[in-house]
């Protein structure tokens, strides 16, 4: 033991994670860091074709929504096609989806002209992230910062928690950290749109901070509010599913079921400039600790 | 010759890292199972540790981590640190007292993925967020199964490529 303790490979062991305790505390304060970027540049090319191949086989092959004989089916209907025919409906399949991309973009500008904005594709979701968290395929030098919002043409996704290089993290609406302030917009009631563990399962928000006599009902529809300037207001979050009361005190909540598909959105818009926008989004994203205050 | 098979070996040990990265990020490619997907580059570098001596063993921890963490949280360091002590000691492990078999593999698996989802889960979810029992339940136990279904064919692999290119310590 003694001598395993004198050894040189125990002494790399303590150098080691004295360096990676230090590179913890460096990323944890300093954001993102050069060691990122670089792992961005390495893997962002090789996610995005990763992630071009799957959707182009999933595409053919819906492997979630068919059953194995239909599967069998349909590969020996796909078999006696020439390679030709082949090669023309892939031009065909990634011409569509580039059309589609360009055709979201272009309806989203045209909603709201004022807004600037960048698309990107998602390359990657991390299985370690419990919220749905995913990668976007843009980052700094595509003008992408901490705090920009990340939308669809269905409505808010969540908003950029990490910009690298050539990527960015993207917390989505169903993770604890993100809070939005929101407006009904048939009854002009306010409140906080926020989310937790067993509400991400769902795939449900929950609008918080409501009154007691609140008028909410059933298919009422939320957007946010642009209060404190963090998100663009009247971005569409989705549709009220039923009114609760609060666990811990006299207010209610509402439960809300987002437009978008948060767990499997493939292609989104970030916002990197709207009016009213506040300097410093990372610093003013409302967090649990004022949520009441912003609510108010 | 064997010096170069050993760098060869590491080669093809990060090329396998970043291969196993891509695959476990890629959205829609392995199916999720109550919700969880697993995580591959974990069980890689537990694997790879066994048939490496500790330093080495500690660098492709280290490496398996910073991909883990630059795809997670941003936040770098954190896995690599745990990936790197936990490998460093299975390489001590299996040198002074365990066999390198499928069984000790499994086991070996077993434990070091049971310590990093359990250090994943107390310093990235119990401190941070509610409802950590639920959590633990729902995600983090899920995602420990499914990544240890993946320990023996990656065992299998780690296993041929040290016997095609074996080295002196090895």
């Amino acid at each position: 033991m003694r001598d395993f303790l004198r050894g040189s490979s125990f002494k790399v062991l303590i150098i080691t994670a004295v360096v990676l305790l230090g590179l913890i505390i460096y990323t944890a304060s300093a954001g993102g860091s050069l060691i990122a970027s670089i792992l961005g540049f390495v893997s962002t090319p090789m996610q995005s074709v990763a992630t071009d191949l799957t959707d182009g086989v999933t595409e053919f092959l819906d492997i979630d929504g068919l059953t194995k004989d239909e599967l069998k089916d349909l590969v020996s209907i796909l078999q006696e096609e020439n390679s030709q025919l082949y090669d023309k409906l892939i031009d065909y399949t990634q011409m569509k989806q580039e059309n589609e991309r360009l055709k979201v973009q272009l309806h989203i500008a045209e909603q709201a002209p004022e807004n600037e904005m960048r698309s990107a594709a998602v390359i990657g979701r991390d299985p370690n992230d419990p919220f749905s968290g995913f990668s976007i395929g843009i980052g700094t030098l595509s003008g992408v910062s901490e705090g920009d919002p990340v939308i669809t043409d269905r409505g808010l996704v969540g908003v950029v928690s990490r910009a690298y290089a050539t990527t960015s993290k993207v917390e989505c609406l169903l993770s604890e950290n993100v809070s939005v302030a929101a407006v009904s917009i048939d009854k002009h009631e306010s409140g906080l749109i926020g989310c937790n563990i067993t509400m991400a399962s769902s795939g449900l928000l929950r609008l918080d901070y409501l009154t007691g006599e609140t008028a909410l009902v059933e298919g009422d529809i939320i957007t946010t509010s642009g209060a404190g300037g963090v998100y663009p207001p009247n971005l569409k979050i989705g549709t009220v599913q039923s009114v609760e009361k609060s666990e811990t005190n006299v207010s209610k909540y509402a439960v809300v079921r987002p437009f978008e598909d948060l767990a499997s959105v493939k292609e989104v818009q970030v916002i990197i400039s709207f009016p009213g926008q506040v300097e410093d989004d990372a610093d003013s994203q409302p967090g649990p600790d004022d949520s009441e205050e912003d609510a108010e | 010759m064997r010096d170069l098979n050993r760098i060869v070996r590491s080669l093809a040990y990060v090329l396998e890292l970043l291969v196993l990265f891509m695959l476990q990020e890629t959205p829609g490619l392995l199916p999720h199972i109550y919700g969880a997907r697993p995580v591959l580059v974990l069980p890689a570098a537990a694997v790879m540790a066994m048939f490496e001596d500790e330093t080495r063993a500690m660098a492709f921890g280290v490496a398996a981590g910073l991909f883990c963490d630059f795809g997670y949280s941003g936040v770098l360091g954190f896995h690599a640190l745990v990936m790197g002590v936990l490998c460093f000691f299975v390489s001590v492990l299996v040198k002074a007292f365990l066999q390198v078999n499928p069984v000790t593999a499994v086991l070996t698996g077993f434990l070091v993925l049971g310590l990093a989802f359990g250090a994943q889960w107390l310093f990235f979810y119990y401190f941070r967020y509610s409802s950590p029992g639920y959590a633990l339940r729902m995600h983090y136990l899920p995602k420990y199964l499914y990544t240890l279904i993946f320990v023996p064919l990656l065992y299998l692999l780690n296993r041929a490529l040290a016997e095609a290119l074996p080295s002196d310590g090895s």
